[in-house]
């Protein structure tokens, strides 16, 4: 039985959903999952990560947008243009990669500005560090408690201490259900589709995080009294790249002969691996800090990182039983491009099967794309 | 204080690629001085001697054993002379290579394509790589800052990969007060770490020496500045791919000063007499990006053919500030970092883009720009969204147009010559 259908995982289809819709706190959207999203829920904000799913052109984009950006980025922002997310009541963007950060401005400059939008939207920016070293903490602790100081003045809130760590609280509970369902991933006969791990990710990170609790509380006793999928003739693969915020593309991996049995991907377990320290005797904002810069796996925009990420591919693809790795990335995307290159070539020396490919966002050429994948699948013995 | 082919005990000297860069600069400069009388192309015939020198001096300084030093252009190469080391700018290479050589670097970024490096990286970067890794460059270390872009921290681990050591200092993207405070700090602790590396301590005061050049080629490419705001501008259109060049090969050397100082001499002397640099200037155009790197004679193109001033791109008009040497350690790091910072495509790609906007407005406005042509480069995705807005802003604000190009400014496949041209040529009929 598959669960496309669950009313929670098919939040990730769309981008409004009904919890947000009847909501009485305010909507706050962010690009990367660099953003303290525990600091935002603890000024009674609800952290909505910006997508694009279901974005089929760039045509209102393009005008704004060379056609040698990422087109996730370009997506999300003719969703913004065509008024989608005129919902938010503010915007989170850090310097991830150079085609988002830029968003700041044309969300400033041209979203907003939008002939018949009279919204105020607030905007933040927050500097993140290229490299993980003591100075760069400090820096982003730095940069994270003048972010709980503008909060406090725009949304003429109070941010306790108390409130912080009951927040953290709400989203290690949150990372360790997930942790939960995702680990059975790596079954011999894993409880669910790389399609529903996705489609759970992004659900997740469209809701607000009580919600999302109470859901994968149920989600996680149906996956675990469901029966083992029967996957006898599917290759065990191993997610990685580029964002990928379209439950089409995983169905069209897994259609082709395989089963995503984990990722390293944004939506998916780089936002779930690591906990914050509950026990330490630091203040809650420093924990959170310490968690989101030094977070493992990082992202390739730490540029002295890669070895940490090599060392997180390899260890799942012995927890999970991986069979081979599909590297991927959006075209234009040199984060992710340069760094399955060095993946690509590390696994080969491993004698990991890997296949590097790169797509837009949105898919349109579905056959050629599976013949592709297909004939990779088939390599691997 | 020896290089790792050295202490290896290889007598190959590795730097092939540096030694066609004194090749092609030696010719070049041989045949620009015989065929060209007085007058023609100045900048080009001081510009190549100047470049020579450094190289030739590079050459030698590696094969006595000096270590030799990887650095990205946006890590002032003056810094580097704290250290006895023979200093590369591996985009500057890349890109000096692909003017010079009569089939480009082409070659050395299909090397890297079938490595796996994205078509859409930087070839800035794409071509020392491909050199690297034909083992035509052994780089005992290589310092490059986070910045001005995606491409910069997503290529330079390739480097590590292949067994070079890297140092990185931090940029923040933000200008603030403790923005430069912070990347001092990286600045200091970064030439320790390579001083550690290459088995030597830096000497500061060295380097101070070769700020103070730089201080002053500040202040005459400023003054080199102010002339063009003359009609018709005094300045050839090749100057500024030429100076580009100067400024990353011989920034911090007398030589680099020596040539500015000497162009602006020229510069002068053609202001005083109103005289122009080829034919009748009918449009004066800014370009606030790049000029493509891989034709050279567009620059001559424009001036003869077109009568197109380039009154300057990026890394002509846009300077940093001194560095107070004077002062203690922790202003003169201060002073640098400000000025790393703001050095030309590092400060529109750690900022905002509101200033860049801003000031592009009022350039036009300054020095009566009839239009601008914007180079919109396939490895910056930084400025990705940026060029229709500003386009926008020139044609609100002072009622002018700008040509956008798509291009590798690296790579003629990409976008040729002959295509671009085409497209300036048709739009320069709807600007005059
Ligand atoms: S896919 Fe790459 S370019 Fe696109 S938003 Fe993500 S990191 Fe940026
Ligand atoms: S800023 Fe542009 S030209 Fe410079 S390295 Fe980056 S992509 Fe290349």
């Amino acid at each position: 039985m598959q669960l496309r259908d669950d009313p929670f995982l098919s939040i990730a289809n769309k981008i409004p959903n009904k919890y947000i819709e009847n909501n009485k706190r305010n909507i706050v959207g962010y690009y990367c999952t660099y953003i303290p999203e525990e600091l935002l829920e603890a000024a009674d904000l609800i952290p909505f990560r910006i997508r694009a799913t279901g974005n089929e052109d760039t045509n209102k984009a393009d005008t704004y947008m060379v056609r040698f950006t990422c087109s996730f980025v370009r997506s999300t922002l003719n969703l913004a243009l065509d008024g989608v997310y005129d919902f938010l009541d503010g915007l989170f963007v850090c310097n991830s990669c150079d085609h988002s950060r830029r968003m700041f401005e044309i969300f400033d400059m041209v979203v907003f500005k939008r002939e018949g939008f009279n919204k105020n939207v607030p905007r933040f920016y927050i500097a993140i560090p290229h490299i993980l070293t003591e100075e760069g903490y400090q820096w982003f602790y730095g940069e994270i408690s003048e972010l709980k100081n503008n909060l406090e003045k725009v949304y003429n809130v109070k941010i306790s201490d108390d409130k912080l760590n009951d927040t953290i609280k709400l989203y290690n509970r949150n990372r360790k259900l997930m942790r939960e369902i995702y680990e059975l991933r790596n079954l011999n006969h894993p409880k669910l589709t790389g399609t529903e791990a996705l489609q759970l990710a992004i659900a997740n990170s469209s809701v607000p995080k009580e919600i999302a609790n109470r859901e994968l509380e149920r989600l996680l006793g149906i996956f675990r009294e469901r029966e083992g999928l029967n996957i006898d003739d599917k290759k065990r693969i191993l997610l990685i790249g580029s964002v990928v915020d379209n439950a089409k593309f995983t169905e069209l991996v897994e259609s082709s002969g395989a089963i995503i049995v984990s990722d390293n991907l944004c939506f998916g377990k780089k936002t779930i691996m690591e906990d914050i320290d509950s026990n330490s005797s630091k203040s809650p904002l420093e924990r959170i800090a310490k968690r989101l810069y030094y977070r493992n796996p990082s992202c390739p925009r730490s540029m002295d990182d890669h070895k940490r990420r090599l060392e997180f591919v390899k260890n799942q693809i012995k927890i999970a039983n991986v069979d081979g790795v599909l590297l991927q990335r959006i075209t234009n995307c040199d984060l992710h491009g340069c760094d399955n290159m060095l993946f690509e070539h590390e696994l080969k020396e491993l004698d990991v099967p890997v296949f590097n490919i790169d797509r837009e966002n949105f898919q349109s050429d579905y056959t050629r794309f599976q013949t592709r994948i297909e004939a990779f699948l088939e390599m691997i013995r | 204080m020896t290089n790792r082919n050295v202490l290896s005990g290889e007598t190959e000297n590795k730097l092939i690629p540096y030694e066609m860069v004194l090749n092609s600069i030696g010719s070049t400069r041989e045949l620009v001085e015989r065929i060209l009388p007085k007058g023609e192309i100045e900048s080009l015939k001081i510009g190549a001697k100047a470049i020579e020198q450094i190289v030739r001096t590079s050459v030698e300084k590696a094969k006595q054993g000096l270590p030799v030093i990887g650095h990205h252009f946006a890590f002032q190469r003056e810094y580097l002379y704290c250290f006895d080391c023979v200093p590369i700018c591996i985009e500057g290479t890349s890109y000096l290579l692909s003017a010079l050589l009569p089939d480009g670097v082409e070659r050395f970024y299909d090397v890297m394509l079938s490595w796996g490096h994205p078509f859409h990286t930087c070839t800035s970067q794409k071509g020392v790589m491909g050199m690297t890794l034909e083992d035509l460059f052994s780089f005992d270390a290589i310092i490059t800052p986070t910045a001005p872009c995606d491409n910069t921290f997503a290529s330079y681990p390739f480097f590590e990969y292949k067994d070079v050591p890297l140092v990185i200092p931090d940029i923040p993207y933000l200008h603030e007060e403790k923005s430069y405070e912070y990347y001092g700090e990286q600045l200091r602790l970064s030439l320790e770490k390579l001083g550690k590396i290459i088995g030597q301590e830096p000497d500061f005061e060295k380097m101070k020496k070769h700020i103070e050049i730089e201080n002053q080629v500040n202040s005459v490419q400023l003054e080199l500045l102010e002339l063009r705001k003359a009609k018709p501008s005094p300045v050839e259109n090749m100057f500024n791919a030429i100076s580009a060049g100067v400024a990353v090969f011989a920034s911090g050397t007398p030589e680099k000063l020596d040539f500015y100082e000497k162009y602006l001499e020229i510069a002068k002397k053609r202001y005083k007499k109103k005289q122009e640099y080829g034919k009748e200037e009918r449009i004066r155009s800014i370009w606030p990006y790049m000029l493509i790197f891989f034709d050279l004679s567009l620059c001559e193109y424009l001036d003869r053919e077109i009568g197109m001033s380039v009154l300057f791109d990026i890394f002509n008009y846009n300077f940093s500030n001194t560095v107070n040497t004077k002062g203690d350690l922790d202003t003169l790091f201060f002073d640098m970092a400000r000025r790393g910072m703001n050095f030309p495509m590092m400060k529109e790609s750690t900022e905002f883009y509101y200033p860049f906007i801003e000031n592009c407005v009022q350039l036009a406005k300054d020095f009566s720009a009839d239009c601008f042509v914007f180079t919109s480069h396939l490895g910056c995705k930084q400025f990705g969204s940026v060029p229709q807005v500003l386009r926008e802003a020139l044609r609100e604000e002072v009622g002018i147009p700008m040509l956008i190009i798509d291009l590798d400014v690296g790579d003629k496949r990409f976008t040729s010559t002959k295509i671009i041209k085409d497209k300036i040529n048709m739009f320069s009929k709807t600007v005059l």
